[in-house]
């Protein structure tokens, strides 16, 4: 599957009408901080953001999972939720970050509880960044790797460790951002020891009219991500419809994610 | 008595060659026996060991939540309390420990393996941090120094392990280096985090294999638990033989003070997960276990040493045996003249068989006790030189990595005891042939 989706790349790449540019030039500690100042500024809306999403769980060994839920996110005061809609089951299940808390809310024994930035989100390989707003300028300082080429792609890969006392899942991790595009294709993830914990692919990036903003904002249509503990687990998190309108101002309550399961 | 004693000895004497074959034969068999007793104590001092730092207290109180029918959470709510219940109810208490139970992964950059992960607070665990003993670098790291890094200590910091040389050597790594610790929560998902490695210590045998301590805290946060739960209250006793009792007066005392008890079952913990998932009640119970029901897994090796041991020297008993009825029976060929004569001046057939049931006994003493000690003070020295098991498949029938052997006094005198009463059984066939002569007949016995 990871080779497909390394096809796609180079399939996209080969059909596109651009001509393939040069190796791109290293990037000085000035233009790394640009470009990851860049690609959080393109996904943030700076008012609201709901979106349809859904998450693909395969396990080997296991059925396959599908959830449906809708990501809030209200950007501007740092504030996520995530509400599991489908399957019946699963239903009013959600997330509510606050500031710098992740709570969970189980419907089923009607409790909140604090949860770690590896949360794995609905027992995926999903985490809250995954569908938070990016930070990547916030909370990472960049090292230049190398120029390099993804399939057809021209990227510059960049190593970003966690800078002191943010609070991130993981502290190390590795992008591989499209030098023409500004959009990541490829993000991979380590732990402390440098043991690779995830891979995630971004084959798709959309972009939509933010009233608020003034702009486009970006988002990723779907990230596929690999699981490289547990080989074989791989998660597909598909974001569809995604609204820049205003959400209701009581939206961000753990009152209000009580609700939808009453 | 006296007289045939003497007889006895000097007869013995008289047949040096034939004595000293015997008697060889004999020392080395309970040479044998002795050192194969002392191995298989030393593997149940080794289990009794590690089993009581590592991963048990004397007693433990355990036990099961269930929110659903269909649960098994090794869990026990309201873990203060309990404590103090037991704290208060039972007399003989050196100390006890709170630990987190838990089971996952850890992953270093290059390798990940299997444990069992004890959440501990350090600073109330005196009992442990003067039982474990700091690896050198040396021992888990090529070139490293002879000298032990890292503080046992820092192990009361959030996010912490520390873990064994054995480990450490798999793992590729050293104190201070990152780890990835990984579980799977009660609710089925995995969760993960990264610690610091404060200690790496000296290997302690099978079990410590696949043991490592985390700080209680971090391993909470892992497994999402709140403050008052944990794994189990480990209970030290300051005589430790006095375990079955006080389980059983702990069994009483928790259960006058409204806590709901499961039926005992001899078996760790983690081997109870199934029975509790089929059994039909919620809540809380509460499991007692002793150190030796949570390593009775281990007993295998202790059983199996012991059968190996038992029946190899029963072989060896009889084809001395066989020596000894052999050898004394053309002994009193030899000596049927010798007996006549000592018939044809009143010595009684009883006395005739006695005196050659002495001359078993004074062999099989004499040479017992010098093969047992011989035994008992090589089995002391290979101890005490702590030497290194190379293969990984004898270290784990020896639950060590270095040989342990353990002799005790009372090994030494049932050796000795037995031996003899062999040797005594053996000599009963020959002398009663003897005893059985008549006077003339054996006088003008020829050849």
């Amino acid at each position: 599957m990871r080779y497909f989706v390394m096809l796609i790349f180079a399939a996209l790449a080969h059909f596109t009408p651009t001509p393939i540019a040069a190796a791109p030039e290293k990037l000085s500690s000035s233009e790394m901080q640009e470009l990851l100042t860049t690609i959080d500024e393109r996904q943030r809306n700076g008012g609201d953001y709901k979106a349809l999403a859904f998450i693909e769980q395969k396990e080997r060994g296991k059925t396959d999972l599908l959830y449906e839920t809708v990501i809030f996110r209200r950007d501007e005061d740092d504030k996520l939720m995530i509400l599991f809609t489908k399957p019946k089951a699963e239903s009013g299940k959600g997330y509510l970050r606050l500031k710098k808390n992740l709570f969970m809310y189980d419907p089923t024994v009607g409790k909140w509880e604090r949860r770690t930035e590896r949360e794995r989100i609905g027992g995926t390989s999903s985490q809250r960044a995954d569908f938070d707003e990016s930070r990547l300028a916030l909370e990472y300082e960049p090292e230049y790797v190398a120029a390099e080429k993804l399939g057809r792609f021209q990227v510059h890969h960049l190593k970003l460790r966690a800078k002191p006392g943010v609070d991130v899942a993981y502290p190390v991790i590795e992008l591989w951002v499209d030098a023409n595009t500004k959009n990541i294709l490829k993000q991979q993830e380590r732990a402390l020891s440098g043991k690779l914990m995830r891979t995630a692919y971004y084959p798709k990036w959309n972009r939509t009219f933010s009233p608020s903003k003034k702009a486009f904002i970006y988002f990723p249509k779907e990230i596929r991500i690999y699981d490289e503990l547990e080989k074989g687990n791989q998660t597909l998190i598909a974001f569809r419809k995604v609204d820049l309108n205003s959400l209701p101002r009581n939206i961000f309550t753990k009152a209000w994610l009580e609700s939808k399961s009453r | 008595m006296k007289r045939l004693f003497i007889i006895a000895f000097r007869n013995l004497l008289q047949a040096k060659q034939r004595t000293l074959m015997l008697s060889l034969a004999l020392s080395i068999v309970a040479l044998l026996l002795i050192i194969l007793l002392a191995l298989s104590q030393g593997v149940a001092n080794t289990m009794r060991k590690s089993a009581t730092i590592l991963v048990s207290g004397h007693i433990n109180v355990a036990g099961f939540y269930k929110a659903k029918v269909d649960d098994s959470f090794p869990l026990v709510t309201n873990v203060k309390q309990i404590e103090q219940t037991v704290l208060n109810g039972l007399d003989g208490i050196d100390y006890t420990v709170i630990r987190q139970r838990g089971w996952g992964k850890i992953i270093s950059a290059n390798n990940r393996i299997q444990v069992s992960i004890h959440g501990v607070e350090i600073e109330k665990e005196p009992g442990l941090k003067s039982r474990l003993r700091m690896a050198l670098q040396s021992e888990y790291k090529e070139g490293g120094q002879n000298k032990a890094l890292g503080d046992i200590n820092q192990l009361q910091e959030l996010d912490t392990v520390a873990i064994f040389a054995g480990q450490a050597k798999k793992l590729e790594v050293d104190v201070g280096d990152p780890l990835t610790l990984t579980t799977e929560t009660l609710a089925g998902r995995v969760n993960t985090k990264d610690v610091r490695i404060v200690a790496i210590l000296k290997d302690m045998g099978f079990l410590s294999n696949w043991t490592i301590f985390s700080d209680t805290r971090g391993l909470k946060e892992l497994y999402q638990l709140n403050e008052d739960t944990s794994g189990a209250i480990q209970v030290y006793l300051k005589d430790p033989d006095q375990a079955e009792q006080a389980m059983a007066t702990l069994r009483t005392v928790l259960s006058d003070a409204g806590h709901d008890l499961m039926e005992h079952n001899p078996n760790p913990f983690w081997q109870k997960f199934q029975i509790v998932q089929g059994e039909n009640w919620t809540g809380q119970k509460l499991d007692l276990t002793t150190w030796d029901n949570e390593v009775s897994f281990l007993k295998w090796a202790v059983t199996g040493l012991d059968a190996v041991s038992l029946s190899l020297v029963g072989i060896l008993l009889v084809i001395i045996a066989i020596g000894i009825i052999n050898t004394m029976l053309i002994s009193v060929r030899e000596r049927t003249r010798e007996i006549g004569s000592l018939r044809a001046i009143g010595m009684h057939r009883r006395q005739v068989l006695l005196m050659f049931v002495l001359e078993a006994l004074i062999l099989g003493v004499v040479a017992t006790t010098v093969g047992a000690c011989t035994g008992a003070a090589l089995a002391s020295l290979v101890d005490s030189a702590q030497i290194k098991i190379p293969s990984a498949a004898v270290q784990a029938i020896l639950l060590s990595d270095t040989l342990n052997l353990t002799v005790t006094p009372s090994q030494i005198l049932k050796t000795i005891a037995l031996f003899t009463f062999f040797s005594i059984g053996a000599s009963l066939i020959p002398a009663s042939r003897a005893a059985r002569m008549e006077p003339v007949k054996a006088i003008h016995h020829v050849g």
